[in-house]
């Protein structure tokens, strides 16, 4: 890949979350928030992905990055932590998760470029951690992480209080969403919600749809027929008997 | 200029109702050099399950190859037809294991689920991250074009011939304004009972 | 009785309350600068083994010991790491220590240590107010003095003073807000 680089190739985009994506500690757990925009340079690839990752049934954690890092990474350590669980018999902490994934991000010294937010409720409560590409990691009240993390922490700074409760709490992650949404490109459409607590998960996809499409006034439907078709090979087939139906080349238009 | 458009290439999927289409142009070329007009860049998967493997040339053949030989072990040991997600995660896999050196393919996959027929198409990027949509998606070097047509001319529920026009107007506009595509064109809709299979004609410059 | 000296560093504040003094046993703790996903790593790993040591020794883990284990993974690694650390703690034998492992990976022990991006802002200020044998109170306002001339002088350090006084009973920890700083000339 260096050589291809010296002569002159760019290296090609792979999909990355231009994205926001944040979380709080709220009264009996934790919210994480996520947008639903993936991009691909300035290409909008999925207008509606989900950046909230399984963990564990008691964990999740949303994904900023390069999105397949992002995806394998938090697969592999939610495999790992199931695999941990029924060894142990125990719901897995998040605390474990926290040092599997900056173990293994720090293993490739921020060659995979997966940032992510960590939150999830275990027996010593509800936790929440911030985990950069690099390996290291915060334990905060409220974090925010992403393009858009800079837009979703000014609102988080400023509304934020302690032992804020579940209506108020997923209003204020809404709105810092929102502000990566509408402030920073790489971040958009929808905001999605998990709400992790004691003994139930709730995850709102979506919480709310910040866009909405335009309705179609006309039909740009073309007639049939308009295509030009050279060949046309038909394969049938009822359960497992193929039976190959060859026609004449056909000429339209 | 990216690796990825050295020898140019698309692939595009859709769904209609109870039926999905999947469609590649069959130029292969060095750059602006046109080699052969009959490469075809989909590959058969299954009985109602295709992938398009856009990209460098060289890694369409070895992914589809990589590919087969992997949903051949798996049929065997399953002693089943693989579900079109399942055969996602096969991609991803394959695709990510080489995450630091990665083949340069964007693969597109649509099918029908063996047994329910529920209709599938899902992309990759070149390092395995899935993509799974309730539209369309779009692979190559006209992508861009191929996003916009889609963006007008796509409809809920179409119906076999309906969707054929549209995927087919959809890939053939957009490779007109890409100068690394065209010269040729192959549909595949894939329905519960048959796959039809149609080369278009098309403009050859 | 021995004292720690704590040291807070970082540019743009990821986290304006990031706690640089990290556990590594019941009685030694270390401060970490540099690299954070780099400090992080090591000093889990010494906490690791000192627990490790711990439970098959069943006795507190020495000073000595973990500066050492810092002191080799800082050196082994010197070429891929960037760490600066310094590890202070009290145990039965030598009582309250100081070591400072900077970025190559050596080991010294010293009566007081600083560190860090600010650290050197402040070296004329440490070398004119240390004394040998200060009681509690005095050590604790030398840090607090130095950390706050620090701070003020240098553009990425700043936010919370974070202290921790190590004695044989264990630990007490102290957070100093922003606006609650010892102040000096401001200009």
């Amino acid at each position: 890949n260096l050589s291809l680089g010296q002569k002159g190739f760019k290296a090609p985009t792979a999909y990355k979350t231009g994205t926001t994506i944040a979380g709080i500690i709220f009264k009996d757990g934790v919210i994480l928030g996520a947008d639903t925009r993936a991009t691909e340079d300035t290409i909008v690839a999925d207008k509606n992905c989900a950046k909230i990752h399984y963990i564990a049934p008691n964990i999740y954690c949303c994904g900023a990055g390069t999105a397949a890092d992002t995806e394998m990474t938090t697969q592999m350590v939610s495999s790992n932590l199931e695999l941990h669980r029924l060894n142990t018999d125990r719901n897995v902490r998040v605390a474990t998760a926290n040092q599997m994934l900056k173990q293994h991000l720090y293993r490739y010294q921020g060659y995979i470029s997966a940032a992510l937010v960590l939150g999830g409720v275990d027996i010593a409560g509800p936790h929440l951690y911030s985990i950069y590409p690099h390996g290291s990691t915060d334990k905060l009240p409220y974090v925010t992480m992403g393009s858009g993390s800079l837009a979703a922490m000014a609102i988080f700074e400023d509304g934020w209080k302690p032992n804020i409760d579940l209506e108020e709490g997923k209003a204020l992650v809404k709105t810092a969403i929102r502000g990566g949404i509408f402030n920073d490109l790489g971040s958009g459409s929808n905001v999605d919600l998990c709400i992790i607590t004691k003994d139930k998960v709730d995850y709102i996809r979506p919480y709310e749809e910040s866009n909405e499409k335009g309705k179609r006034q006309g039909s740009y439907k073309y007639k049939r027929g308009t295509t030009s078709v050279l060949t046309k090979d038909v394969i049938r087939f009822d359960e497992l008997d193929i039976e190959v139906v060859s026609e004449e080349a056909m000429e339209t238009s | 200029m990216s690796i990825l458009s050295y020898n140019g290439g698309d692939v595009i999927a859709m769904k209609g109702k109870n039926c999905v289409a999947i469609a590649c142009d069959r130029r292969f070329g060095i750059q602006a050099q046109t080699v052969a007009t009959d490469f075809d860049k989909i590959f058969k998967m299954g009985e109602r399950l295709y992938v398009g493997l856009p990209g460098l040339a060289t890694d369409t053949q070895t992914v589809s190859q990589r590919l087969k030989y992997r949903l051949n072990l798996y049929t065997l040991r399953e002693n089943r037809e693989i579900k079109p997600k399942t055969f996602m995660s096969v991609v991803s896999n394959l695709l990510y294991e080489r995450r630091f050196g990665p083949y340069f393919v964007e693969p597109v996959i649509a099918g029908l689920d063996p047994i329910t027929a529920e209709p599938f198409v899902c992309s990759l990027d070149l390092i395995g991250c899935p993509m799974i949509t309730d539209d369309f998606v779009v692979s190559g070097t006209a992508s861009e074009q191929m996003y916009g047509m889609c963006e007008t001319l796509w409809t809920p529920d179409l119906s076999p011939d309906d969707l054929f026009e549209t995927i087919s107007q959809a890939l053939l506009n957009a490779v007109d304004r890409d100068a690394v595509s065209g010269w040729g064109a192959k549909v595949f809709v894939i329905e519960k009972d048959k796959v039809t299979v149609r080369t278009l004609k098309t403009r050859m410059d | 009785m021995a004292y720690d000296f704590g040291l807070g560093i970082r540019a743009y504040i990821a986290n304006r309350v990031t706690d640089k003094l990290t556990r590594v046993s019941d009685h030694i703790y270390c401060c970490r600068s540099g690299s954070a996903a780099d400090t992080q790593a090591v000093s889990d790993i010494v906490a690791y083994h000192l627990d490790f040591q711990q439970s098959e020794t069943q006795e507190a883990p020495l000073v000595k010991t973990a500066a050492n284990l810092f002191r080799q993974m800082c050196y082994r690694y010197r070429d891929q790491l960037s760490a600066g650390i310094l590890c202070a703690g009290w145990d039965k034998k030598e009582g309250g220590q100081v070591y400072s492992i900077p970025l190559g990976g050596m080991l010294i022990r010293q009566p007081f240590s600083i560190g860090g991006s600010g650290s050197s802002y402040i070296y004329g200020y440490v070398d004119s107010v240390f004394k040998p044998g200060m009681s509690r109170q005095e050590c604790e306002k030398f840090v607090e003095n130095s950390l706050a001339l620090a701070m003020m002088r240098d553009g990425s350090s700043g936010g919370v003073i974070r202290t921790a006084v190590i004695t044989e009973k264990g630990v007490e920890r102290k957070v100093i807000l922003g606006d609650k700083l010892p102040k000096f000339f401001e200009g």
